[in-house]
Protein backbone atom coordinates (compact mmCIF):
# COMPACT_ATOMS: atom_id res chain seq x y z
CA UNK A 1 0.00 0.00 0.00
CA UNK A 2 1.31 3.94 -0.67
CA UNK A 3 2.88 5.04 2.33
CA UNK A 4 0.00 7.96 3.48
CA UNK A 5 -2.88 8.71 1.58
CA UNK A 6 -6.31 10.47 1.56
CA UNK A 7 -9.45 8.79 1.63
CA UNK A 8 -13.34 10.72 1.40
CA UNK A 9 -14.81 7.29 2.54
CA UNK A 10 -14.78 5.37 5.67
CA UNK A 11 -11.35 3.91 6.70
CA UNK A 12 -11.23 0.24 6.61
CA UNK A 13 -8.73 -0.68 9.77
CA UNK A 14 -8.82 -4.65 9.14
CA UNK A 15 -7.88 -4.24 5.24
CA UNK A 16 -4.96 -1.18 6.02
CA UNK A 17 -3.50 -3.96 8.53
CA UNK A 18 -4.03 -6.94 6.45
CA UNK A 19 -1.74 -4.88 3.56
CA UNK A 20 1.08 -4.01 6.27
CA UNK A 21 1.36 -8.12 7.23
CA UNK A 22 5.08 -9.43 6.68
CA UNK A 23 6.80 -12.52 7.53
CA UNK A 24 9.65 -11.13 9.33
CA UNK A 25 7.71 -8.75 11.54
CA UNK A 26 6.91 -10.27 15.05
CA UNK A 27 4.49 -7.12 16.03
CA UNK A 28 2.20 -4.79 14.43
CA UNK A 29 0.86 -1.46 15.93
CA UNK A 30 -1.44 0.56 15.38
CA UNK A 31 -2.95 4.50 16.20
CA UNK A 32 -6.83 5.15 15.68
CA UNK A 33 -7.69 9.17 15.74
CA UNK A 34 -11.79 9.71 16.38
CA UNK A 35 -13.91 12.37 16.10
CA UNK A 36 -15.02 12.99 19.50
CA UNK A 37 -17.99 14.83 20.66
CA UNK A 38 -16.43 18.14 22.51
CA UNK A 39 -13.26 20.25 22.04
CA UNK A 40 -12.38 22.94 24.26
CA UNK A 41 -15.36 22.71 26.17
CA UNK A 42 -17.94 23.05 23.09
CA UNK A 43 -20.72 20.23 22.11
CA UNK A 44 -19.39 18.92 18.45
CA UNK A 45 -21.60 17.56 16.23
CA UNK A 46 -19.72 16.60 13.12
CA UNK A 47 -16.62 18.15 11.21
CA UNK A 48 -14.90 18.67 8.05
CA UNK A 49 -11.22 17.87 6.90
CA UNK A 50 -9.76 19.54 4.54
CA UNK A 51 -6.18 19.24 3.11
CA UNK A 52 -4.13 20.47 -0.03
CA UNK A 53 -3.21 17.52 -1.00
CA UNK A 54 -0.21 17.46 -3.42
CA UNK A 55 1.90 19.10 -0.62
CA UNK A 56 0.37 16.94 2.62
CA UNK A 57 0.61 13.61 0.17
CA UNK A 58 4.13 14.52 -0.29
CA UNK A 59 4.78 15.53 3.31
CA UNK A 60 3.02 12.39 4.67
CA UNK A 61 5.47 10.16 2.63
CA UNK A 62 8.17 12.16 3.50
CA UNK A 63 6.89 11.63 7.79
CA UNK A 64 6.63 7.20 6.95
CA UNK A 65 9.73 7.56 4.72
CA UNK A 66 11.94 9.00 7.89
CA UNK A 67 9.94 6.78 10.48
CA UNK A 68 10.85 3.68 8.32
CA UNK A 69 14.46 4.54 8.29
CA UNK A 70 14.78 6.18 11.85
CA UNK A 71 13.41 3.00 13.70
CA UNK A 72 14.05 0.26 11.08
CA UNK A 73 10.62 -1.28 10.65
CA UNK A 74 9.37 -3.12 8.24
CA UNK A 75 6.31 -1.35 7.04
CA UNK A 76 4.11 1.89 7.81
CA UNK A 77 1.23 3.60 6.78
CA UNK A 78 -1.01 6.60 7.21
CA UNK A 79 -4.10 7.30 6.01
CA UNK A 80 -6.27 10.10 6.78
CA UNK A 81 -9.75 11.41 5.94
CA UNK A 82 -10.70 14.10 4.12
CA UNK A 83 -15.00 15.34 3.88
CA UNK A 84 -17.33 15.01 6.17
CA UNK A 85 -17.02 12.63 9.73
CA UNK A 86 -19.85 12.27 12.11
CA UNK A 87 -19.00 11.86 16.10
CA UNK A 88 -16.98 8.42 15.81
CA UNK A 89 -15.78 8.30 12.44
CA UNK A 90 -12.13 7.15 12.06
CA UNK A 91 -10.44 10.14 11.17
CA UNK A 92 -6.85 8.86 11.31
CA UNK A 93 -5.44 5.25 10.96
CA UNK A 94 -1.23 4.73 11.25
CA UNK A 95 -0.11 1.08 11.60
CA UNK A 96 3.17 -0.33 11.67
CA UNK A 97 4.79 -3.42 11.39
CA UNK A 98 8.10 -4.93 12.84
CA UNK A 99 10.48 -7.15 14.05
CA UNK A 100 9.81 -5.88 17.13
CA UNK A 101 7.49 -3.93 19.24
CA UNK A 102 9.10 -1.59 20.69
CA UNK A 103 9.78 -0.18 17.01
CA UNK A 104 6.55 -0.50 16.12
CA UNK A 105 5.28 1.66 19.24
CA UNK A 106 7.58 4.55 18.20
CA UNK A 107 7.69 4.43 14.71
CA UNK A 108 3.79 4.81 15.02
CA UNK A 109 3.94 7.46 17.72
CA UNK A 110 6.24 9.09 15.69
CA UNK A 111 3.75 9.02 12.42
CA UNK A 112 0.94 10.36 13.78
CA UNK A 113 2.84 13.15 16.02
CA UNK A 114 4.86 14.43 12.65
CA UNK A 115 1.63 14.13 10.94
CA UNK A 116 -0.59 16.09 13.46
CA UNK A 117 2.05 18.92 13.05
CA UNK A 118 3.82 19.15 9.47
CA UNK A 119 0.73 18.12 7.27
CA UNK A 120 -1.28 20.69 5.78
CA UNK A 121 -5.01 19.68 7.20
CA UNK A 122 -7.68 21.87 8.16
CA UNK A 123 -10.44 20.74 10.21
CA UNK A 124 -14.07 22.35 10.69
CA UNK A 125 -16.15 21.34 14.13
CA UNK A 126 -19.78 22.01 13.87
CA UNK A 127 -20.97 22.69 16.89
CA UNK A 128 -24.34 21.57 18.24
CA UNK A 129 -25.72 25.42 18.67
CA UNK A 130 -25.34 25.51 15.22
CA UNK A 131 -21.97 27.60 15.31
CA UNK A 132 -19.04 26.15 13.34
CA UNK A 133 -14.83 27.62 13.30
CA UNK A 134 -11.82 25.99 12.02
CA UNK A 135 -9.95 24.69 14.63
CA UNK A 136 -6.04 23.10 15.10
CA UNK A 137 -4.29 24.45 12.39
CA UNK A 138 -1.10 24.52 13.71
CA UNK A 139 -0.10 25.77 10.03
CA UNK A 140 -2.14 28.74 10.18
CA UNK A 141 -1.57 29.62 13.94
CA UNK A 142 2.19 29.56 12.80
CA UNK A 143 1.54 32.38 10.61
CA UNK A 144 0.74 35.03 13.34
CA UNK A 145 -2.70 36.10 11.73
CA UNK A 146 -3.73 38.69 14.01
CA UNK A 147 -7.41 37.99 13.76
CA UNK A 148 -9.14 35.38 15.43
CA UNK A 149 -10.14 31.95 13.18
CA UNK A 150 -13.99 31.85 14.13
CA UNK A 151 -15.20 32.19 10.57
CA UNK A 152 -14.54 30.47 7.33
CA UNK A 153 -11.57 29.10 6.60
CA UNK A 154 -10.10 31.50 3.44
CA UNK A 155 -6.20 31.77 3.73
CA UNK A 156 -4.63 29.71 0.62
CA UNK A 157 -3.18 26.74 2.52
CA UNK A 158 1.01 26.41 3.28
CA UNK A 159 3.06 26.11 0.06
CA UNK A 160 0.38 27.50 -2.50
CA UNK A 161 2.25 30.75 -2.38
CA UNK A 162 0.76 32.25 1.33
CA UNK A 163 3.27 34.47 2.76
CA UNK A 164 4.77 32.52 5.90
CA UNK A 165 6.79 35.31 7.83
CA UNK A 166 9.74 33.75 9.61
CA UNK A 167 9.13 35.27 13.67
CA UNK A 168 12.59 37.05 14.87
CA UNK A 169 10.71 38.55 17.86
CA UNK A 170 12.47 36.59 20.29
CA UNK A 171 16.19 37.92 18.75
CA UNK A 172 14.77 40.96 17.97
CA UNK A 173 13.42 41.75 21.46
CA UNK A 174 16.92 42.33 22.50
CA UNK A 175 18.12 46.17 22.62
CA UNK A 176 21.71 45.39 20.47
CA UNK A 177 19.26 43.48 17.85
CA UNK A 178 16.20 45.35 17.15
CA UNK A 179 14.74 45.36 13.60
CA UNK A 180 18.04 47.09 12.22
CA UNK A 181 20.07 44.50 13.31
CA UNK A 182 17.48 41.69 11.99
CA UNK A 183 17.86 43.76 8.50
CA UNK A 184 21.87 43.25 8.82
CA UNK A 185 21.52 40.15 9.06
CA UNK A 186 18.82 39.79 6.28
CA UNK A 187 21.23 41.56 4.11
CA UNK A 188 24.63 40.02 5.07
CA UNK A 189 26.14 36.86 3.59
CA UNK A 190 28.47 33.77 4.92
CA UNK A 191 30.32 31.13 3.12
CA UNK A 192 30.62 28.29 5.24
CA UNK A 193 32.81 25.56 4.49
CA UNK A 194 32.24 21.84 5.75
CA UNK A 195 29.07 20.62 6.51
CA UNK A 196 29.86 18.26 9.47
CA UNK A 197 29.96 18.45 13.55
CA UNK A 198 30.76 22.24 13.16
CA UNK A 199 29.45 23.46 10.29
CA UNK A 200 25.73 21.64 10.99
CA UNK A 201 25.35 23.88 13.94
CA UNK A 202 26.65 26.50 12.41
CA UNK A 203 24.05 26.40 9.19
CA UNK A 204 21.28 25.58 11.60
CA UNK A 205 21.62 28.95 13.73
CA UNK A 206 22.47 31.22 10.69
CA UNK A 207 20.05 29.85 8.69
CA UNK A 208 17.28 30.05 11.64
CA UNK A 209 18.45 33.86 12.74
CA UNK A 210 17.72 35.03 9.59
CA UNK A 211 21.00 35.46 7.71
CA UNK A 212 20.29 36.27 4.21
CA UNK A 213 22.37 34.29 1.90
CA UNK A 214 24.56 31.30 2.97
CA UNK A 215 26.96 29.51 1.02
CA UNK A 216 27.49 25.13 1.57
CA UNK A 217 30.68 24.22 0.50
CA UNK A 218 31.20 20.84 1.32
CA UNK A 219 32.15 18.36 -1.77
CA UNK A 220 31.55 14.70 1.23
CA UNK A 221 28.81 12.13 0.79
CA UNK A 222 27.19 11.48 4.20
CA UNK A 223 28.97 8.57 5.87
CA UNK A 224 27.17 5.94 8.60
CA UNK A 225 29.90 7.41 11.28
CA UNK A 226 28.77 10.99 10.53
CA UNK A 227 25.58 10.85 12.31
CA UNK A 228 26.17 10.70 16.00
CA UNK A 229 27.83 14.15 15.53
CA UNK A 230 25.89 15.93 12.76
CA UNK A 231 22.14 15.21 13.52
CA UNK A 232 21.24 17.39 10.34
CA UNK A 233 21.64 14.34 8.53
CA UNK A 234 19.23 11.03 8.93
CA UNK A 235 19.84 7.27 7.46
CA UNK A 236 17.87 7.45 4.64
CA UNK A 237 20.53 9.92 3.16
CA UNK A 238 23.56 8.02 4.01
CA UNK A 239 25.72 8.23 0.48
CA UNK A 240 23.88 11.91 -0.56
CA UNK A 241 25.83 14.76 -1.55
CA UNK A 242 26.04 16.37 1.94
CA UNK A 243 25.78 19.82 0.89
CA UNK A 244 22.80 19.21 -0.87
CA UNK A 245 20.78 17.33 1.94
CA UNK A 246 21.89 20.09 4.30
CA UNK A 247 20.75 23.18 1.86
CA UNK A 248 17.28 20.70 1.61
CA UNK A 249 17.23 20.61 5.15
CA UNK A 250 17.77 24.44 5.82
CA UNK A 251 15.26 25.19 3.14
CA UNK A 252 12.95 23.85 5.25
CA UNK A 253 13.98 25.60 8.72
CA UNK A 254 13.48 29.08 6.93
CA UNK A 255 12.78 30.16 3.62
CA UNK A 256 13.96 33.66 3.98
CA UNK A 257 17.40 32.34 3.62
CA UNK A 258 19.20 31.71 0.08
CA UNK A 259 21.28 28.56 1.02
CA UNK A 260 23.94 28.04 -2.05
CA UNK A 261 24.67 23.85 -2.05
CA UNK A 262 28.07 24.07 -3.56
CA UNK A 263 29.35 20.52 -3.75
CA UNK A 264 33.27 20.87 -3.97
CA UNK A 265 36.02 20.70 -1.73
CA UNK A 266 37.86 23.83 -0.83
CA UNK A 267 40.74 24.30 -3.68
CA UNK A 268 42.94 26.58 -4.73
CA UNK A 269 41.61 26.73 -7.62
CA UNK A 270 37.89 27.76 -6.40
CA UNK A 271 38.64 29.24 -2.72
CA UNK A 272 39.34 33.04 -4.03
CA UNK A 273 36.35 33.54 -6.45
CA UNK A 274 33.95 31.42 -3.49
CA UNK A 275 35.26 33.46 -0.50
CA UNK A 276 34.91 36.46 -2.94
CA UNK A 277 31.24 36.04 -2.97
CA UNK A 278 30.34 36.22 0.40
CA UNK A 279 30.63 38.92 3.24
CA UNK A 280 32.63 36.30 5.89
CA UNK A 281 33.45 32.98 6.13
CA UNK A 282 33.06 30.28 8.96
CA UNK A 283 35.64 27.52 8.83
CA UNK A 284 34.44 24.01 9.69
CA UNK A 285 36.28 21.41 8.08
CA UNK A 286 38.14 18.53 9.89
CA UNK A 287 41.77 19.18 8.39
CA UNK A 288 44.55 21.70 8.47
CA UNK A 289 44.71 21.71 4.50
CA UNK A 290 41.24 23.55 3.58
CA UNK A 291 41.86 25.48 7.22
CA UNK A 292 45.02 26.98 5.58
CA UNK A 293 43.21 27.28 2.62
CA UNK A 294 41.10 29.08 3.97
CA UNK A 295 43.01 31.36 6.04
CA UNK A 296 45.25 33.01 3.15
CA UNK A 297 42.11 33.41 0.93
CA UNK A 298 40.60 35.04 4.02
CA UNK A 299 43.82 37.18 4.10
CA UNK A 300 44.39 38.17 0.45
CA UNK A 301 40.40 39.23 0.69
CA UNK A 302 40.32 40.99 4.08
CA UNK A 303 37.31 39.13 4.91
CA UNK A 304 36.62 38.01 8.37
CA UNK A 305 36.76 34.02 9.01
CA UNK A 306 35.61 32.27 12.08
CA UNK A 307 37.63 29.09 12.55
CA UNK A 308 37.59 26.04 14.91
CA UNK A 309 38.82 22.66 15.74
CA UNK A 310 38.02 19.70 17.79
CA UNK A 311 40.09 17.09 19.31
CA UNK A 312 38.53 14.30 21.44
CA UNK A 313 36.39 16.24 24.51
CA UNK A 314 38.18 19.61 23.23
CA UNK A 315 37.56 22.09 21.12
CA UNK A 316 39.93 25.75 19.75
CA UNK A 317 37.91 28.73 18.68
CA UNK A 318 39.64 31.66 16.68
CA UNK A 319 38.53 34.68 15.33
CA UNK A 320 40.16 36.60 12.17
CA UNK A 321 39.71 40.31 11.50
CA UNK A 322 41.48 41.99 8.35
CA UNK A 323 43.28 44.38 10.78
CA UNK A 324 46.62 45.12 10.90
CA UNK A 325 47.35 44.08 13.94
CA UNK A 326 45.11 40.93 13.97
CA UNK A 327 46.59 37.64 13.92
CA UNK A 328 45.95 35.22 11.33
CA UNK A 329 45.99 31.30 11.44
CA UNK A 330 49.71 31.52 10.26
CA UNK A 331 50.45 33.65 12.62
CA UNK A 332 49.90 30.44 14.91
CA UNK A 333 51.45 28.33 13.05
CA UNK A 334 54.15 29.23 10.94
CA UNK A 335 54.27 26.12 9.44
CA UNK A 336 50.81 24.62 8.60
CA UNK A 337 50.16 21.02 10.53
CA UNK A 338 50.26 18.45 8.08
CA UNK A 339 46.89 16.11 8.04
CA UNK A 340 47.45 12.61 9.55
CA UNK A 341 50.15 13.75 12.26
CA UNK A 342 48.07 15.23 14.68
CA UNK A 343 44.43 13.24 15.24
CA UNK A 344 41.44 13.90 13.35
CA UNK A 345 37.50 13.13 13.79
CA UNK A 346 37.88 9.57 12.32
CA UNK A 347 41.17 8.57 14.06
CA UNK A 348 41.39 10.07 17.41
CA UNK A 349 37.22 9.81 17.92
CA UNK A 350 34.81 12.26 19.25
CA UNK A 351 31.85 13.16 21.27
CA UNK A 352 29.07 14.97 18.72
CA UNK A 353 28.60 17.95 21.36
CA UNK A 354 32.15 18.68 21.44
CA UNK A 355 31.84 19.96 17.83
CA UNK A 356 28.18 21.28 18.42
CA UNK A 357 29.14 23.22 21.23
CA UNK A 358 32.24 25.03 19.29
CA UNK A 359 29.98 25.15 16.32
CA UNK A 360 27.42 26.77 18.20
CA UNK A 361 29.73 29.19 19.53
CA UNK A 362 31.13 30.12 15.92
CA UNK A 363 27.72 30.62 14.96
CA UNK A 364 27.49 33.24 18.18
CA UNK A 365 30.85 34.98 16.51
CA UNK A 366 29.46 35.26 13.38
CA UNK A 367 26.16 36.67 14.55
CA UNK A 368 28.27 39.01 16.72
CA UNK A 369 30.30 40.29 13.71
CA UNK A 370 27.41 40.88 11.80
CA UNK A 371 25.55 42.65 14.24
CA UNK A 372 28.40 44.59 15.12
CA UNK A 373 28.48 43.96 19.16
CA UNK A 374 32.28 43.89 19.18
CA UNK A 375 32.63 43.72 22.96
CA UNK A 376 33.84 40.07 23.14
CA UNK A 377 35.84 40.49 19.81
CA UNK A 378 39.60 39.38 20.29
CA UNK A 379 42.01 37.65 18.66
CA UNK A 380 42.87 35.12 21.82
CA UNK A 381 42.73 31.74 20.79
CA UNK A 382 40.11 30.32 23.18
CA UNK A 383 40.42 26.92 24.11
CA UNK A 384 37.49 25.02 25.42
CA UNK A 385 37.87 21.50 27.53
CA UNK A 386 34.60 20.01 27.65
CA UNK A 387 35.07 17.05 30.04
CA UNK A 388 35.78 19.83 32.65
CA UNK A 389 34.06 22.80 31.56
CA UNK A 390 37.24 24.87 31.46
CA UNK A 391 37.59 27.92 29.03
CA UNK A 392 41.33 29.43 28.83
CA UNK A 393 42.12 32.31 26.54
CA UNK A 394 45.28 32.51 25.05
CA UNK A 395 46.48 35.85 23.73
CA UNK A 396 47.97 36.00 20.28
CA UNK A 397 49.85 38.23 18.31
CA UNK A 398 50.68 38.82 15.12
CA UNK A 399 53.95 37.40 13.92
CA UNK A 400 56.12 40.39 12.33
CA UNK A 401 57.21 37.69 9.97
CA UNK A 402 54.35 36.37 9.15
CA UNK A 403 53.72 35.60 5.47
CA UNK A 404 50.18 37.80 5.14
CA UNK A 405 51.81 40.18 7.45
CA UNK A 406 54.70 40.38 5.09
CA UNK A 407 52.56 40.93 2.36
CA UNK A 408 53.75 37.85 0.14
CA UNK A 409 51.84 35.47 -1.81
CA UNK A 410 50.91 32.77 0.21
CA UNK A 411 49.85 31.30 -2.76
CA UNK A 412 52.08 28.59 -4.15
CA UNK A 413 52.50 27.85 -7.20
CA UNK A 414 51.58 24.64 -7.90
CA UNK A 415 53.84 21.88 -8.69
CA UNK A 416 53.74 18.95 -10.39
CA UNK A 417 50.67 17.15 -9.43
CA UNK A 418 51.34 14.78 -6.24
CA UNK A 419 47.84 13.41 -6.32
CA UNK A 420 47.29 10.46 -9.15
CA UNK A 421 43.80 8.87 -9.44
CA UNK A 422 43.75 5.24 -10.18
CA UNK A 423 40.80 2.97 -10.71
CA UNK A 424 42.38 -0.39 -9.42
CA UNK A 425 46.03 -1.10 -7.94
CA UNK A 426 46.89 -3.04 -10.76
CA UNK A 427 46.70 0.16 -12.97
CA UNK A 428 49.00 1.48 -10.85
CA UNK A 429 51.46 -0.87 -10.42
CA UNK A 430 51.56 -1.68 -14.66
CA UNK A 431 51.87 2.29 -14.82
CA UNK A 432 55.69 1.67 -12.78
CA UNK A 433 54.72 2.68 -9.38
CA UNK A 434 56.00 0.76 -6.21
CA UNK A 435 53.16 0.73 -4.09
CA UNK A 436 53.79 1.83 -0.23
CA UNK A 437 50.73 1.49 2.13
CA UNK A 438 51.08 3.75 5.04
CA UNK A 439 48.02 2.78 6.98
CA UNK A 440 48.55 1.57 10.93
CA UNK A 441 48.78 -2.57 11.33
CA UNK A 442 45.12 -2.50 12.69
CA UNK A 443 44.04 -0.81 9.51
CA UNK A 444 45.27 -3.37 7.10
CA UNK A 445 43.41 -5.91 9.43
CA UNK A 446 40.16 -3.94 9.00
CA UNK A 447 40.64 -4.64 4.72
CA UNK A 448 41.64 -8.12 4.07
CA UNK A 449 41.29 -7.57 0.34
CA UNK A 450 43.94 -4.64 0.78
CA UNK A 451 46.13 -6.01 3.35
CA UNK A 452 48.55 -7.74 1.08
CA UNK A 453 50.34 -4.70 -0.46
CA UNK A 454 54.20 -5.64 0.11
CA UNK A 455 55.35 -2.00 1.24
CA UNK A 456 54.20 -1.32 4.36
CA UNK A 457 55.42 1.83 6.22
CA UNK A 458 53.03 2.54 9.22
CA UNK A 459 52.69 6.70 9.13
CA UNK A 460 53.25 6.78 12.58
CA UNK A 461 56.46 4.95 12.52
CA UNK A 462 57.62 7.33 9.41
CA UNK A 463 57.10 10.12 11.78
CA UNK A 464 58.58 8.96 15.19
CA UNK A 465 61.75 7.72 12.74
CA UNK A 466 61.15 4.15 13.42
CA UNK A 467 61.51 3.53 9.72
CA UNK A 468 62.84 5.72 6.71
CA UNK A 469 61.20 6.53 3.21
CA UNK A 470 63.02 4.63 0.44
CA UNK A 471 64.94 7.96 -1.24
CA UNK A 472 64.91 6.19 -4.64
CA UNK A 473 62.27 4.97 -7.21
CA UNK A 474 58.92 5.84 -8.42
CA UNK A 475 56.28 5.02 -5.53
CA UNK A 476 52.15 5.66 -5.16
CA UNK A 477 51.59 6.79 -1.62
CA UNK A 478 48.47 4.97 0.03
CA UNK A 479 46.15 5.07 2.82
CA UNK A 480 42.21 4.85 3.44
CA UNK A 481 40.96 7.63 2.24
CA UNK A 482 43.76 10.04 0.64
CA UNK A 483 44.47 12.45 3.51
CA UNK A 484 47.11 11.09 5.27
CA UNK A 485 48.78 10.00 1.88
CA UNK A 486 48.63 13.13 0.42
CA UNK A 487 50.39 14.71 3.66
CA UNK A 488 53.13 12.65 3.38
CA UNK A 489 53.77 12.79 -0.07
CA UNK A 490 53.76 16.78 -0.10
CA UNK A 491 55.99 16.56 2.84
CA UNK A 492 58.54 14.42 0.76
CA UNK A 493 58.06 16.53 -2.23
CA UNK A 494 59.59 19.20 0.14
CA UNK A 495 62.33 17.21 0.87
CA UNK A 496 63.85 17.28 -2.57
CA UNK A 497 62.03 13.89 -3.97
CA UNK A 498 60.27 14.19 -6.89
CA UNK A 499 59.11 10.87 -8.07
CA UNK A 500 56.31 10.37 -5.48
CA UNK A 501 52.68 10.65 -5.35
CA UNK A 502 49.52 10.33 -3.71
CA UNK A 503 46.91 7.83 -4.62
CA UNK A 504 43.77 10.05 -4.72
CA UNK A 505 40.93 9.07 -2.80
CA UNK A 506 42.84 6.64 -0.72
CA UNK A 507 41.48 3.41 -1.11
CA UNK A 508 38.09 4.03 -0.43
CA UNK A 509 38.21 5.45 -4.11
CA UNK A 510 38.84 2.26 -5.85
CA UNK A 511 36.65 0.74 -8.04
CA UNK A 512 36.97 -2.77 -6.14
CA UNK B 1 65.37 24.25 40.61
CA UNK B 2 61.58 26.21 40.35
CA UNK B 3 57.99 24.96 40.05
CA UNK B 4 56.19 25.57 37.28
CA UNK B 5 52.51 24.21 36.64
CA UNK B 6 51.99 22.19 33.34
CA UNK B 7 48.91 21.67 30.80
CA UNK B 8 48.37 19.70 28.00
CA UNK B 9 46.01 19.74 25.40
CA UNK B 10 44.76 17.29 22.92
CA UNK B 11 47.44 14.47 21.76
CA UNK B 12 49.46 15.45 24.50
CA UNK B 13 46.96 15.49 26.77
CA UNK B 14 46.15 11.44 25.55
CA UNK B 15 49.88 10.67 25.48
CA UNK B 16 50.90 12.33 29.22
CA UNK B 17 47.99 10.57 30.48
CA UNK B 18 47.21 13.72 32.37
CA UNK B 19 45.99 17.23 31.44
CA UNK B 20 47.97 19.01 34.19
CA UNK B 21 51.26 18.43 37.20
CA UNK B 22 53.38 20.70 38.56
CA UNK B 23 56.93 20.19 37.86
CA UNK B 24 60.30 20.51 39.51
CA UNK B 25 62.82 21.68 36.99
CA UNK B 26 66.36 23.37 36.27
CA UNK B 27 64.94 24.42 32.34
CA UNK B 28 65.93 27.90 31.89
CA UNK B 29 63.38 28.38 28.83
CA UNK B 30 60.15 26.98 27.88
CA UNK B 31 62.14 24.87 24.97
CA UNK B 32 64.02 22.73 27.74
CA UNK B 33 61.54 21.94 29.55
CA UNK B 34 59.33 20.38 26.98
CA UNK B 35 62.57 18.47 25.68
CA UNK B 36 62.76 17.11 29.60
CA UNK B 37 59.43 16.33 29.75
CA UNK B 38 59.10 14.63 26.50
CA UNK B 39 61.99 12.12 27.96
CA UNK B 40 59.01 11.38 30.65
CA UNK B 41 56.13 11.30 28.52
CA UNK B 42 55.31 9.69 25.03
CA UNK B 43 55.04 12.76 23.32
CA UNK B 44 55.22 11.88 19.31
CA UNK B 45 55.25 15.57 18.34
CA UNK B 46 57.98 17.53 17.70
CA UNK B 47 58.21 20.78 19.36
CA UNK B 48 58.44 22.96 15.97
CA UNK B 49 54.57 21.60 15.47
CA UNK B 50 53.45 23.08 18.86
CA UNK B 51 52.99 26.48 20.36
CA UNK B 52 54.03 27.22 24.00
CA UNK B 53 51.70 29.89 26.20
CA UNK B 54 53.32 31.05 29.45
CA UNK B 55 50.97 32.86 31.74
CA UNK B 56 47.85 32.80 29.23
CA UNK B 57 50.01 34.18 26.42
CA UNK B 58 51.42 32.97 23.76
CA UNK B 59 55.29 32.66 24.07
CA UNK B 60 58.57 32.16 22.27
CA UNK B 61 60.05 29.08 23.14
CA UNK B 62 63.41 30.85 24.05
CA UNK B 63 61.08 32.70 27.28
CA UNK B 64 62.86 32.03 30.02
CA UNK B 65 61.14 30.68 32.46
CA UNK B 66 60.27 31.97 36.27
CA UNK B 67 58.95 30.04 39.40
CA UNK B 68 55.35 29.38 39.50
CA UNK B 69 54.99 30.36 35.86
CA UNK B 70 51.23 28.69 34.09
CA UNK B 71 52.83 26.41 30.73
CA UNK B 72 50.41 25.61 28.34
CA UNK B 73 51.52 23.61 25.44
CA UNK B 74 49.25 23.56 22.22
CA UNK B 75 49.15 21.14 19.77
CA UNK B 76 47.28 21.96 16.63
CA UNK B 77 43.77 20.80 16.15
CA UNK B 78 42.18 19.53 13.03
CA UNK B 79 39.26 18.06 13.88
CA UNK B 80 35.53 18.67 13.03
Amino acid sequence: MRAFTFSSVPLDPERHRAELADPGAGGYASFEGWVRDHNEGRRVERLEYEAFEALAVKEGERIVADAMARFGVSRAACVHRVGSLDIGDLAVWVGVSSAHRGEAFAACRYIIDEVKHRVPIWKKEHYTDGDSGWVNCERCAAAAHDHDHDHDHAHAPAGSGSAFEHDYSRQVALPEVGAAGQAKLAAASVLVVGAGGLGVPVLQYLVAAGVGRIGILDGDHIEASNLHRQPLYGIADVGRAKAEVAAARLAMLNRDAQVDAIAAHATRDNIDELVAGYDLVVECTDNFRAKFLVNDAVVRAGKPAVFASVHQYEGQLQLYRPQPDWPCLRCLWPTAPRDGLVGNCAEAGVLGPVPATLGAMQAMQVLQLILGLHAGASSALVMVDLLTLETRRVSARRDPDCSHVLGASTDAPDAAPVELAFTTLTAAVESGFELVDIREAWERGFDPPHASIPLHLPLSDLVNGRVQFPAQGRYLVICAHGVRSLSLTEHLRSLGQSEVYSLRGGLAALRC
Amino acid sequence: MIDVHVQYFAVLRERAGLSQETVATAAATAAELYEELATRHPFNLPRSMLRVAINDEFADWSRPLGAGDRIVFIPPVAGG
